[in-house]
């Protein structure tokens, strides 16, 4: 069986420490290595922040669930939301080389996660999925 | 998050403890752009106790800088963690923000 495990939160930035320390215990259960647990932590922060801002546009009375799965193979973790529909081909993080605040936290998602992916499936709102692959599983 | 004012060599420090994330950044970003409306030459950060910092927070850091550019102010940040000073060098902010090992450091001219 895989070890699943499910995290409802209101759509407040102040739940997000929430977020971050199952976020660290999941990857430390996962075997995933110690300098990269903080990535991890970051990324997953990171997409939830996302959420609160575009998919419900500051509204924090919504609902994020965040789903982590434990496989042999790594850790995946997946994000729903009731928001407004993101469109991927839109979603970019800023030049690195272009000073301006904002448009960091995609760069911090996909330098973690080995996939990162709307499903498209879902009819409202948004569900992504992120895959961390442990060393040597890709 | 906690920020205290601190100050050195008359200089103002922005002691910051704790975590900055997108609860707390609103209200990093609120005392940094008040003490930077009254146009201080120098603004030091101590990093020491900063834990975690996401992309709000370095926006806000961002933001307070190019406030402090039109009139030739400098923002220095003092004894920054490894996993966060990774997350300057990796967002390529290293470079644009005044990093210092030290009080001492980053009082050097």
């Amino acid at each position: 069986m895989k070890d699943r495990v499910r995290l409802a939160i209101p759509s407040h930035p102040r739940y997000l420490c929430m977020v971050r320390d199952l976020t660290v215990r999941m990857g430390k259960m996962t075997n995933i290595r110690e300098e990269e647990i903080e990535d991890l932590k970051l990324a997953v922060d990171e997409a939830c922040s996302n959420v609160i801002r575009h998919a419900y546009k500051g509204d924090t009375t919504k609902r994020i669930v965040v789903q982590f799965r434990i496989s042999p193979r790594g850790l995946e973790v997946v994000i729903d939301d009731n928001g407004l529909k993101a469109n991927p081909e839109l979603i970019r993080g800023r030049d690195l080389d272009d000073l301006k605040p904002g448009g960091l936290g995609v760069h911090f998602i996909k330098r973690t996660f080995d996939c990162v992916e709307f499903d498209p499936k879902k009819r409202s709102g948004n569900r992504l999925k992120l895959i961390k692959y442990l060393t040597g599983q890709l | 998050m906690k920020i205290e004012l601190t100050s050195h060599s008359s200089h103002i420090v922005i002691v910051i403890t704790g975590e900055i994330d997108m609860s707390s950044s609103p209200e990093l970003r609120a005392r940094l752009l008040e003490l930077i409306h009254k146009k201080p030459p120098v603004l030091f950060v101590d990093f020491t106790s900063v834990s975690y910092i996401d992309s709000s927070g370095i926006a806000t850091f961002v933001e307070g800088l190019k406030g402090m550019m039109p009139y030739g102010g400098r923002l220095k940040f003092v004894s920054i963690p490894p996993k966060i000073a990774e997350i300057f060098g990796f967002a390529k902010l290293d470079k644009v923000f005044e990093i210092h090992g030290s009080m001492d450091d980053a009082l050097r001219p």
